[in-house]
């Protein structure tokens, strides 16, 4: 099925509805094990299994190969069922050797780890914005400059907590903010998502 | 040459006017004793020399500043203050090689690393300086309007030159400049799905099965008044596609709706 009709599909499932809760026992029964399963079997201090962080430095038939900063070395799957957030949610094929990485998923017994969900080149960071152009803004992150690139149609600004908006216009320079952005690997240049400032 | 002798002579006000400036910032700003910790000196003498190296920097600085002010024309104040800027430019290479995060802790109380304008304004310094020592006079008489002018402009360039000095008038120009006329004020309004997305979390539909997703957001797409929005999940009976429905132009999260399709192999993937 291709997307169109996927999409179309999944349209009708849940809009031919009216249901608004789902109970556990309409998709199923509650098994034990779900119940039992230990989210939490890291021990304090101990590097979490579960998690990857690290650059692409080789994709080999849909693995991914990670070198984390510590430079340990990981492959990771994709599968139809993994998220991939590169800027927007995004699919397997964006993933570029090179670029940042953080996955979370299930470890498997080869070593591997089976990811749910991958973010590539995300960062989070807090700045003063130094100066706004069209289409750009100039940051300063502790003495550092970034710069961040609007994205129309992606790029959205919460002021003061309320629910994010495209509109830009009341960011003002000299401002702190926090941005979360798909950094641009190897500059000192983000595309930005999502900017938090105070209006 | 009128015009060389003329500006000779009025360097020596320029380079002791900012010398002076930049003693207050040493000895008598309140801040004094913080900036000098954060300076690249901290990193040359160590944390417990830097207040009293900076002090006897400032005092350096402010006997040369009044000296050079100060009526008797003396070559030698002019070259002992290019011998400053000399080391002040060492001082920068140092700081730019091996404390890249420490502040200058040269003109102002801002934290500013030391970048290109830093060593600009120290060599900007040395050549006004080296003018310096060829004046003939304490004040150029003969036309006080352009002197004055030049020495305005000077100070204006050092000014440009201080990252220290941005926020007094290059960040207030800027907020000015986007006050008028805002460059991204121009976007067409759209819902982001960032916004969508903390609506999302706040309905019960999410509540009710967001122990099982298992994935980030995976796709979304508009319908109508609707923003659809699918995450992957894992149910006690198998691998399924959570699907969301939420208001796309209203704050409604009561009126989410979801859907778990279950993952049919090879059908759905």
């Amino acid at each position: 099925m291709d997307i169109l009709g996927r999409r179309r599909f999944l349209s009708s499932a849940v809009l031919g509805t009216t249901a608004t809760m789902v109970t556990a026992t309409t998709i199923g029964s509650v098994a034990p094990e779900a119940v039992a399963d230990p989210k939490l079997d890291v021990e304090a201090g101990a590097p979490d299994p579960n998690f990857v962080e690290g650059r692409i430095t080789g994709i080999a038939g849909g693995l991914l190969i990670v070198t984390g900063s510590d430079r340990t070395l990981n492959q990771i799957h994709l599968t139809k069922a993994t998220s991939v957030w590169k800027l927007h949610p995004t699919t397997a094929d964006a993933a570029k050797v090179g670029d940042g990485l953080y996955a979370r998923g299930v470890r498997m017994p080869d070593g591997t780890l089976a990811a749910d969900a991958v973010w590539l080149n995300i960062v989070n960071i807090q700045v003063h914005i130094t100066s706004i152009g069209r289409n750009v803004m100039h940051l300063d992150h502790h003495g550092d400059r970034i710069v961040g690139h609007v994205v129309t149609g992606t790029t959205a600004a919460v002021y003061n907590n309320t629910p994010a908006v495209s509109d830009l216009s009341l960011l003002e320079v000299g401002r702190h903010a926090q941005v979360i952005g798909a950094w641009r690997p190897d500059t000192n240049e983000v595309d930005v998502a999502t900017v938090y400032s105070a209006a | 040459m009128a015009i060389v002798e003329w500006f000779a002579s009025t360097q020596q006000a320029v380079v002791g006017g900012v010398l002076l400036w930049a003693s207050w910032f040493k000895l008598v700003h309140r801040n004094a004793s913080a900036n000098a910790r954060r300076s690249v000196l901290a990193r040359i003498v160590g944390t417990e020399r830097v207040g009293a190296a900076y002090r006897a920097v400032g005092v350096v600085e402010a006997l040369l500043g009044l000296m050079l002010l100060a009526p008797p024309v003396l070559a030698v104040e002019a070259y002992a203050a290019a011998a400053l800027s000399v080391g002040m430019l060492g001082y920068l290479a140092y700081g730019k090689r091996k404390a890249p995060d420490s502040s200058c802790g040269c003109l102002g109380e801002k934290h500013a690393p030391v970048r290109v304008r830093g060593f600009l304004r120290a060599g900007l310094l040395l050549v006004l300086s080296v003018f310096a020592a060829t004046a003939t006079e304490w004040w150029p008489v003969n036309s006080p309007f352009a002197t004055v002018g030049l020495v305005i402009v000077e100070l204006a360039l050092v000014v440009a030159l201080s990252p220290e000095l941005d926020r007094r008038w290059l960040l207030p120009l800027r907020r000015w400049r986007v006050r008028r006329s805002h460059p991204l004020a121009t976007h067409a309004v759209a819902v982001p799905v960032e916004s969508t997305v903390r609506q999302l979390w706040t309905s019960a539909a999410y509540r009710s099965v967001v122990e099982q997703l298992s994935s980030d957001l995976l796709d979304h797409w508009d319908e109508g008044e609707w923003r659809l929005l699918t995450y992957a999940a894992r149910t006690p009976s198998g691998q399924a596609t959570a699907v969301f429905a939420v208001p796309r132009l209203a704050y409604e999260p009561d009126r989410v709706r979801v859907a778990l399709v279950p993952e049919e192999k090879g059908v759905l993937v």
